[in-house]
This record gives C-alpha cells, sequence and structure tokens, in this order.
C-alpha cells in the first residue's frame, strides 16, 4: 500500500477490493482481519466446547465415544488458546487502537504486521488441517510421553502452535518498537492511557516467553518425527522436562492473555463511569509487575507432576505473590466506580461482568496454589472452572466489552445497543449457570478430561451444559449483531462514550494514516473538557464534543 | 544528509554526523584479532588437566570473554543506547531463571529416575525383592 | 521460518501528517519522521528479536545442564566422537564472517560500495564454509551410526577401539554382535571388517530373535552327541529347578530360565530364556542352545537411519559362557570401555544444539543473500543501511552462540 493513498477517506473506503485487504500494511484493516480470524475460531472452538458439553450431559456416551471426545476437549482447547485468546486483545484490537492511542500513523513495522497475520492463519490452516486428519487427542497441553506415541495428528497441531507462536512474538516486538518510538512528545511514559502499559507488558511477555513454547514444540516436533529422544524415558530422556519447557511459557502466556483485558478494563471502566481512573500509576507497575512476576510461578501447573517437593514450595509461595498486582487493579478499578456517573451501556455491563467473574476466577486461583489443597482439586473440575472464570469470564469477556466499545470508532457504526445488553446479560448468567456448578462438582471429585462420571455429578453437568448453550447462543448472537450492523447499524459519531483517550479525537472511522491533520495533544481520563450533546447525528447518536481550552481551566485530576 | 567519510569521525562516539557510530577499522580488527587467539587459548587449554569443572570454567570463563568482545564492538553495544543493554541482561536474566528452577527441580526428582534398566534404583521406586 | 522482515517502503511526499521532509533516500518509510526514526526503531526491534532468539535456544541449554549435571560420565564418553579440529575451524571460520558482517556495516555508513559487496560475499562464503564442514561432522556421524535415541549404534568405542568383545557384548548397540564361540571369532554384526574377520559388511547390526534349544545327550567327550532337542518355548515354571541364580535367597521363584549372560545379543523377556549353568544343576545329558535368529525385513544396507534389521544369511551362533575380561583383554580390546547407559542423550542435545544452529546459519545465507543483491542495487546509503546493520546483529548472535556450543560441545575435558 503506498503512501499516495487519500489521508482525508476512511480507512475502510480508501481503497476497495479483496486485493487492498489481502497486501495492506494499514493496521486497522489488518486488525479487521484477524477480528474476523479470530471470531470465526471462536465459533468453531465453541462448536467444539458445545459438543463435550453435550456429550457430558449424562453419565455414559450420549453422542459419542471416549475417543472422539478426547479430541473435542483438545481441539476446543487448541482452539480458543492458540487461535482466540493469546491473539485475541493484542493482535485484533491493539493492531487496531495502539497506533491511534499514540497518534501514530502506523505502528512501527507495517509489514512485519502482515506478515504476523499471514502467520496467523497458517497456524489456523494447521489447526484446523490436524483437526481435519482426525483430530488430536492429548489435551492442549501436549504431555509427554503420550503426545509423542499417540497415532492421533499432533505433528501438525503442534506446527501450527509453532507458527501461531511466532505471530504472537511478532506482534509483541512491533508493539514494544511502537510504544518505545512513536509516542508523541507530550506524551511520557506517564501520560499514555492504562491500555498501552497493558499492551506493552503483554508485550513484554511475548517476547520473552513465546520463543521458550517455540523450542519446546519443536522438539516435540522432532521427538515424533525422529524419536530424538529428549522426552521420551525409555531412551534416557525427562518428561518432567518437558512440562517445565512447556509452563515456562503457557503460565506467561496466560498473562498474556490477562493483560490486555485488564488494559481495557481500565479503558472502559473510567469513560463509563466518568471519573479519572483511581490510582493509575499503581496500575501501570501492577502491569509489568504481573508481567515479571508471570515468569517465576510456571511450576504451579506441576505440583502433582513429580516435581520436587522443594520447587513446589517455591513455586507455592510465588504463586501467592503474583496475585497481589491483580488484587491492586482490582480495587483501583472498584474506586474508580465509587462515587462514579455510571453508565450502563453494553461495553459497562462487560466491564461489570468482567469485575465479578474475574474476582472469583484469581480468588479460586489461590486455592489452587495452596499445595495440600491442590493436591485435591489437581485435574478436577475446579481447576477448569478456575481458569474458565479467568480466561472466558475475564478475558473473553474483557474482548466482547472492548469489541463493542470501539466498535463505533471502527466500524463507523453503533450496534443495536438492546441487543447487546441483552446478549451481555446472556453471556453473564450462560457463563455462570455454566461454570459455578463446575467449582462444587471439582470439590466434590469430578475429574476433568473424563468422559464418563459417577451418577451423583449429573445435575451439575446438566446444568453446566444448559449454562453452555446459553453462553453459546448469546456470543453467536453478539457476533451477528455486529456483522449485521456493518451495513445497518446507526451511523456512528465521533465519540459516543464521552472517552478521553486520543483516539477518539481521530475521525470515525480513522482516516487511513488515522489523522487527517496532526493529532490534538489530550490530557487523559479528564472527564470536565467533556459535555454531551444528544442526537448529533442524522441517526440520533450521542456524541461528546471537547469544549475549547480556553474556555474552561483545565483542572488535572489524573495523578 | 550526512554521508561523512572521514575517518576522524571513526575514532569518537559521534551522534552528530550520520545516523549511528560508526566502528573503527582498529576496534573491527582488534576485536577479530583477539576473538581468534582467545578461541586457540580455548583449545589449547584443553590439553590442561585441572579436572573437568575447572576445566568447563575456564573454557566457560574464555567463552563469556569473547561472547562480551562480540556483543560489546561487533554488535555495537558499547556505543548504543542503554536500554539495549538492559534488554539483553532481561533477556539473559529470563533464561537463567529457566535453568536455575529447571535444575533445581531436576535434581530433586533424579533418584526416581530409573536410568539404567539392568541397574534399577531400589524400592520402592525399583522392583521390591521378592520375599 | 523466523525470517524478519526488512521493510522497503517507496515514494514518500510526507502525506498528510506530521512526517519528516528530505528523505534522502526512497527507502525511507512514510510513518518514520526520519531516517534516523526508522533506524532506530529497526534497531530497537532487533534487538528484540535477538532477546527473543536467546529464550528460544535457552530450552536447549536448559537439556544441556541438566544432563551434564546429572549424568557427566556421559559427556566425557561421548564427546570423544567430536572431532576437535572441526569445530574449532567452525569456530575461526564464525569468527572471521562475524568481522566481515560488522565492516560490512560500517562500509554501508561510510558509502564504501565495494567494500559492502565484499564483505557481504565474504560473509556467505564463510556462512556455506560453516555448513560445509557441518555436512562433513554429520555425514561421519550417520555413517559410524553415532546419532541420537534409538539410532546410536555405534561399533567404535570413542578411543576408537572396536566394541566387540568376547562376550558378544556390543553395548549401547540394541542389535546383536554374533560371536562364534566355535571359532572364537565375531561372525557378524556391528564391526566394519577388522582383520581377521570375515564377514558380509552390509549385514550391519542386524536384530536377532533367541531361540532355545534344550538338547538332551548322551555319552561323553568325544562321543558326546544330540539325542533330541526341544525348544523351549514358554515362560513356564520348572519346579525341578530348585536353587535359582542371581538374587535368589532361599525359595527359588525364578519360573523361567533366564539369558544371563549376553543380554544385549538377544531381546530381554518373556518367551524363551535360558540360564546359563542350568544344566550342571540339571545333569550333564542337558545342555542349552541358543541361536540367534535374523528379524525379517531386509533392508537397504545404504540408508543409514533405517531400522538395523536384516537379515542373517549364514550360520549359526552359539554362545559361551563369559569370561571376565583380563586387564589386558581391557586394554586392548576396548579402551574407553563400553558407552555408558544412555549415551544416545548426549547426541539427542548435540543433534538438537548444532541443529537448531545450523538452521540459523542457513537463514542468515538467505537474509545475507538478499542484502548482497540490494547493495549490487546500489540501496543502501548512510542515510539508510538498516538492514545491513540488522542482519549483521543477528549474524552475531549466531556467532555468540556458536562460541558457546564449541567449548560446551567439542571441548569437554
Amino acid at each position: 500500500m503506498s503512501a499516495d493513498l487519500d489521508n482525508t477517506v476512511s480507512y475502510l473506503e480508501v481503497k476497495k477490493g479483496l486485493g487492498s485487504w489481502l497486501y495492506t500494511l494499514d493496521h486497522k484493516r489488518i486488525g479487521m482481519m484477524y477480528l474476523c480470524g479470530i471470531l470465526f475460531s471462536l465459533m468453531l472452538g465453541g462448536a467444539f466446547a458445545l459438543l463435550v458439553r453435550t456429550e457430558l450431559f449424562s453419565p455414559g456416551m450420549t453422542i459419542v465415544g471416549q475417543d472422539w471426545y478426547n479430541k473435542f476437549f483438545t481441539l476446543h482447547g487448541a482452539v480458543m488458546v492458540f487461535l482466540v485468546i493469546i491473539p485475541g486483545i493484542p493482535a485484533a484490537l491493539g493492531n487496531m487502537v495502539l497506533p491511534i492511542q499514540l497518534g501514530a500513523p502506523d505502528v512501527a513495522f507495517p509489514k512485519l504486521n502482515l506478515a504476523s497475520f499471514y502467520l496467523w492463519c497458517s497456524g489456523a490452516f494447521l489447526l484446523l488441517l490436524a483437526t481435519g486428519l482426525g483430530g488430536v487427542d492429548t489435551g492442549w497441553t501436549f504431555y509427554t510421553p503420550y503426545s509423542i506415541e499417540t497415532q492421533t495428528a499432533v505433528i501438525p497441531a503442534v506446527a501450527g502452535a509453532f507458527l501461531l507462536g511466532f505471530s504472537s512474538i511478532f506482534t509483541g516486538l512491533n508493539f514494544l518498537v511502537t510504544i518505545h518510538k512513536f509516542r508523541p512528545a507530550h506524551m511520557g511514559w506517564f501520560q499514555m492511557p492504562l491500555n498501552l502499559w497493558a499492551l506493552y507488558a503483554t508485550a513484554l511477555m511475548q517476547v520473552l516467553a513465546t520463543p521458550v513454547l517455540g523450542i519446546t514444540l519443536l522438539l516435540l516436533f522432532v521427538e515424533r518425527f525422529m524419536h530424538i529422544g529428549i522426552f521420551d524415558p525409555t531412551l534416557g530422556g525427562d518428561p518432567v522436562l518437558f512440562q517445565h519447557f512447556f509452563w515456562f511459557y503457557s503460565h506467561p502466556a496466560v498473562y498474556i492473555m490477562i493483560v490486555p483485558g485488564m488494559g481495557v478494563i481500565s479503558e472502559m471502566i473510567t469513560t463509563f463511569a466518568r471519573k479519572p481512573i483511581f490510582g493509575y500509576r499503581f496500575i501501570a507497575y501492577s502491569s509489568v509487575a504481573l508481567a515479571l512476576f508471570s515468569f517465576l510461578v510456571w511450576g504451579h501447573h506441576m505440583f502433582v507432576s513429580g516435581q520436587s517437593r522443594l520447587a513446589n514450595m517455591v513455586f507455592s509461595a510465588l504463586t501467592f505473590s503474583v496475585g497481589i498486582p491483580s488484587a491492586i487493579k482490582v480495587f483501583n478499578w472498584a474506586a474508580t466506580l465509587y462515587k462514579g456517573d455510571i453508565r450502563l451501556d453494553t461495553p459497562m455491563l462487560y466491564v461489570l461482568s468482567f469485575l465479578i467473574l474475574f474476582t472469583i476466577g484469581g480468588l479460586t486461583g489461590i486455592f489452587l496454589a495452596v499445595l495440600s489443597i491442590d493436591v485435591h482439586l489437581h485435574d478436577t473440575y475446579f481447576v477448569v472452572a478456575h481458569f474458565h472464570y479467568v480466561m472466558m469470564g475475564s478475558t473473553l469477556v474483557a474482548f466482547v466489552g472492548a469489541l463493542h466499545y470501539w466498535w463505533p470508532k471502527l466500524s463507523g457504526r453503533m450496534y443495536p445497543e438492546t441487543i447487546g445488553r441483552v446478549c451481555a446479560w446472556g453471556v453473564f448468567i450462560g457463563f455462570n449457570l455454566t461454570f459455578l456448578p463446575q467449582f462444587v462438582m471439582g470439590s466434590r471429585g469430578m475429574p476433568r478430561r473424563y468422559w464418563d462420571y459417577d451418577p451423583e455429578y449429573t445435575l451439575y453437568h446438566r446444568i453446566s451444559t444448559v449454562g453452555a448453550f446459553i453462553l453459546g447462543v448469546s456470543l453467536f448472537v453478539v457476533v451477528c449483531y455486529l456483522a449485521w450492523s456493518l451495513k445497518r447499524g446507526k451511523k456512528a459519531t465521533k465519540n459516543p462514550w464521552g472517552a478521553s483517550t486520543l483516539e477518539w479525537e481521530a475521525p470515525t472511522p480513522p482516516t487511513v494514516f488515522n489523522f487527517p491533520e496532526p493529532p490534538p495533544e489530550v490530557e487523559i481520563y479528564n472527564y470536565d473538557d467533556l459535555v454531551e450533546v444528544p442526537n448529533a447525528n442524522e441517526d440520533g447518536v450521542t456524541n461528546w464534543e471537547r469544549r475549547p481550552a480556553a474556555d474552561k481551566p483545565a483542572t488535572s485530576s489524573h495523578h | 544528509m550526512a554521508s561523512d567519510t572521514s575517518s576522524a569521525h571513526d575514532k569518537h562516539d559521534e551522534h552528530g554526523h550520520g545516523i549511528a557510530h560508526v566502528a573503527a577499522v582498529k576496534v573491527l580488527l582488534g576485536t577479530w584479532i583477539a576473538l581468534m587467539f582467545l578461541t586457540i587459548i580455548t583449545v589449547a587449554a584443553t590439553k590442561i588437566d585441572l579436572g573437568t569443572n575447572w576445566n568447563l570454567a575456564l573454557a566457560m570463563v574464555i567463552a563469556v570473554v569473547k561472547a562480551t568482545l562480540v556483543v560489546l564492538f561487533f554488535m555495537h553495544l558499547a556505543y548504543d543506547k542503554l536500554f539495549h543493554t538492559v534488554l539483553v541482561v532481561a533477556g539473559l536474566f529470563a533464561a537463567a531463571l529457566f535453568v536455575g528452577f529447571a535444575l533445581m527441580d531436576s535434581g530433586q526428582y533424579q533418584q526416581t529416575i530409573i536410568w539404567d534398566t539392568d541397574k534399577p534404583p531400589p524400592a520402592p521406586i525399583g522392583p521390591r525383592p521378592v520375599p | 521460518m523466523s525470517d524478519h522482515d526488512h521493510d522497503h517502503g517507496h515514494g514518500d511526499d510526507g502525506h498528510g501528517h506530521h512526517g519528516g521532509h528530505g528523505h534522502g533516500s526512497p527507502w525511507i518509510q512514510h510513518h518514520y519522521d526520519d531516517a534516523q526514526h526508522q533506524f532506530d526503531s529497526g534497531k530497537l526491534g532487533i534487538w528484540f528479536f535477538l532477546v527473543q532468539e536467546v529464550l528460544f535456544f535457552s530450552g536447549l541449554f536448559v537439556a544441556y545442564i541438566l544432563y551434564r549435571y546429572h549424568h557427566p560420565e556421559i559427556y566425557a564418553y561421548a564427546h570423544s566422537y567430536l572431532d576437535v579440529k572441526w569445530g574449532a575451524i567452525n569456530t575461526a571460520v564464525l569468527i572471521i564472517s562475524s568481522l566481515t558482517a560488522a565492516w560490512a556495516v560500517r562500509c554501508a555508513q561510510l558509502a564504501q560500495r565495494r567494500g559492502l559487496i565484499f564483505c557481504l560475499a565474504v560473509t556467505i562464503a564463510c556462512a556455506c564454509g560453516f555448513l560445509g564442514i557441518k555436512y562433513v561432522e554429520y555425514s561421519h556421524k550417520i555413517h559410524e551410526r553415532i546419532l541420537f535415541g534409538k539410532k546410536f549404534d555405534p561399533c567404535i568405542a570413542s578411543a576408537g577401539n572396536h566394541l566387540l568383545n568376547k562376550e558378544n557384548y556390543c553395548p549401547g548397540v540394541k542389535t546383536s554382535v554374533v560371536w562364534d564361540a566355535k571359532t572364537n571369532k565375531a561372525d557378524r554384526g556391528c564391526l566394519d571388517a577388522p582383520t581377521g574377520y570375515d564377514w558380509d559388511p552390509a549385514l550391519k547390526g542386524i536384530q536377532g530373535k533367541c531361540v532355545v534349544n534344550e538338547l538332551t545327550m548322551s555319552g561323553t567327550g568325544a562321543n558326546r552327541k544330540e539325542v533330541s532337542r526341544r525348544p523351549v518355548e514358554a515362560c513356564a515354571p520348572s519346579p525341578d529347578h530348585g536353587s535359582g541364580h542371581g538374587g535368589g535367597h532361599g525359595k527359588q521363584t525364578y519360573p523361567c530360565w533366564t539369558l544371563e549372560q549376553n543380554p544385549h545379543v538377544c531381546p530381554k523377556g518373556p518367551g524363551a530364556m535360558v540360564h546359563y549353568g542350568d544344566h550342571t544343576s540339571r545333569g550333564s545329558t542337558v545342555e542349552i542352545e541358543v541361536t540367534c535368529e535374523a528379524v525379517p525385513a531386509p533392508v537397504e544396507p545404504k540408508d543409514a537411519l533405517a531400522p538395523v534389521d536384516g537379515k542373517l544369511e549364514r550360520g549359526e551362533a552359539s554362545f559361551k559362557k563369559p569370561v571376565t575380561p583380563s586387564k589386558h583383554d581391557l586394554k586392548h580390546e576396548f579402551q574407553s570401555g563400553p558407552p555408558p547407559e544412555h549415551t544416545n542423550m548426549f547426541f539427542s542435545i548435540y543433534f538438537a544444539m548444532t541443529g537448531l544452529h545450523g538452521l540459523h546459519v542457513l537463514f542468515g545465507i538467505f537474509v545475507y543473500i538478499w542484502l548482497l543483491v540490494r547493495a549490487i542495487k546500489g540501496h543502501f546509503t548512510p542515510d539508510y543501511f538498516g538492514p545491513v546493520d540488522y542482519a549483521a546483529l543477528y549474524w552475531h548472535l549466531v556467532d555468540l552462540i556458536w562460541i558457546f556450543l564449541f567449548p560446551l560441545l567439542y571441548l569437554i575435558h
């Protein structure tokens, strides 16, 4: 895409045709393409989840046998983790929003950005190929020695995950350099929106942790292909070493998932409470602290794997400490809400869901960090519920909320508000119905990844399955109405929510280089200058305008 | 546009002209000679017997010196922004963390491993003696 | 492929934003303020990439350190299969290429086009030389079957002596070597034809299957001959074999006759097993004969990585009771002794590390060829030499990794 594109026209209109999308260098178009892929993968992973839950509706065989069940939960996990949640917020929303929040025309390396997208596509293709070749039944964690011996399509799955890892690394690299090098002169580190702090911390983890996944998967690939012997005990290899390698990445990976979610929540909560964020620096520092601490706790996935007692104790203690930055954030968000002017638009409903679900998810993580409790709860549904609360109830909810939040800016259209709120409730209710019973089941001994179970768990499983369908339908409707709104939604105004960060000063939708004139200097999280103008356009959508600075002394209310 | 070819610039840590510091020929050649020399030393040192561990330590010290020369001079880290050095140290620290924890843990569970099936460890890990 | 893309934009007119002007080089992209901005950003980007590469290799270093710490004996034994000479030459070659890579950056900065092209070309040549030497080393190892995992099948000890001994013990090798006790020679197996042995070198590494026969003999001395034979097939309890062997304290609980000697020659496990010395307790009318039969599936003998089954075509083997090798035997027959258990792990790690490193060298060659083409076309100016610099940084990292691999793998004392 050459630089002689018209910078006065919306980026969606500036050039048409499939080629202009496939060869684009515009971060917004790339983000849009990621979004399409990610939402498709969400539906696919969700379909696998519904198959799993349907099978578990009754004990014994309901729709499929054990082998297919193993493949369904593996594919559900692999698709969701590698294709949806890890790329989710950074690749789709981050790509679209980060440069605009900086007032920059693009990310630092646009071609690398496009390459990252194609790596994602290749990884997705390989995972789909693995599905088509009969699936994988090792669990998304690919533990050895089973993953070496099983006859299922492990090799394409592992190759796909490897490419997805590099997509993640290059995205992170791009974001790091963009944040370092493309901030305007007036925007120091502590004048950046918190979303950017979160994306920075995420990118740090992506660059430092993902290569270890790369080498792990490469070694697994070589192990299956050529029997190199590193993880195979019959040849002298060490299967626990595989787990160390795998979790050294995969624990930071879960923070790669949640930290961007926290970043977008910080943005949305302050907008919809019309109050500056409480404790800006604390939230900024705790994002980075999470990134650093996340490297210290991977052994808590391995408490019962044969890891030594010494390591168990060390990792348990460190895991307690990793909850602290998250807790700091939750308190700060709650304090932001306090005495705020709260508006319950759809994004805010997702934010409130996030606060509740993340608290539950995070606290149950602390339960699991206690060694003596983990011995009972490891590999039960308690763990399943815990990670779904944090990965889905928190990250995915934040993602969907943020999608609604930035949808007007990026698509130029409003989504239908009423259905939006209904679906937000549907997600919240469906989610809790699905996963709250799982905590109870797990503590009563229901193991995870089991195809069959004792009849005493039947009621819990049934509630869970019903909840899963409510959740699935709600999310499906969300995707549908978002697609619908692209053509039929109300036209959006420049700043329908009255948000204070720089991207809302760009046109809606932004031009190809984001700002037709040099972007203004705004003080983020200061709502005093913003005035609501209802019915601001022909579709009756509200706009918020900035009063000129001369009319009102700016009171700096964020530190 | 700065396209300075004056060799006077080579000797100084310049930021005024050109985009980046230009490595001096002396520095490049000097580093190279030092590296070749250290390689010869490394190989020669294996002929001296200090015991396996001390030989290893010596080889690692020489390797670290070589690595430092490459990083500082060939890779310009000595003349670059400090942040790049911070990055390198951070990366090495993460790697060291990985190594350290893995080593600590594996040390603890070694006796549970049946390394040689002809010489299994005693019960309860290896086979129980038949009463 | 972890190939980092180096952007070239074209044509800018400082469109629409706070862009810089007066960009000399057409390769400065539009979203950068100026050449300095682009260079600095790219530099930061490549350093992040290098940190990522360090972590990519760190996994293998973890494996190396773990195994070295817990099983130093396999390192001490195995490293002498490696040739220090080639390793040292490779080190020197990479250091030279590092010099030329760094010098190429200098040439680009000073607009010395011919110097730049020369340095890039030498870097590529050195890299190819490195890979050539690696090819020589690897092909030697494939030939000698000094490979990873199950394929670690060397017939020579690390000191260069043959591993075969009179006990049919070719350790590290889970294939058979067959010793003809009648002629007191190795009949077939994994040796290269040493002098005095007459055999078919195409039959390397043959798997054997034990067939055990219990022979009823009559007569003594020169008249001793076989009366009948029955195969011992199943692992059945033999009530009249009271005093067992090897660990049976008091009550005999060995249900089967165990193949105590030459355990590596015939596969262990249930099936026909023979307990040497048993004939003395059974009476002199019984002898045990063990023969090794080939497991079928003939294979192209030149295929080094194929499974090591092959056909036995002539002769039979029989085993004799082992003799503890004398010091004299030990010294001359196998100076370093057999490889310790799981020496193959060293080679798993060796091939993983050098293989991954070699792959990175290969990627580097592609990158440098691309740079060379661009340099010949005159794309690089003192304002725009980022790709040369970034590729040089990548190349130096490749050199750095080798600087550590060389002593760790080749120079183990």
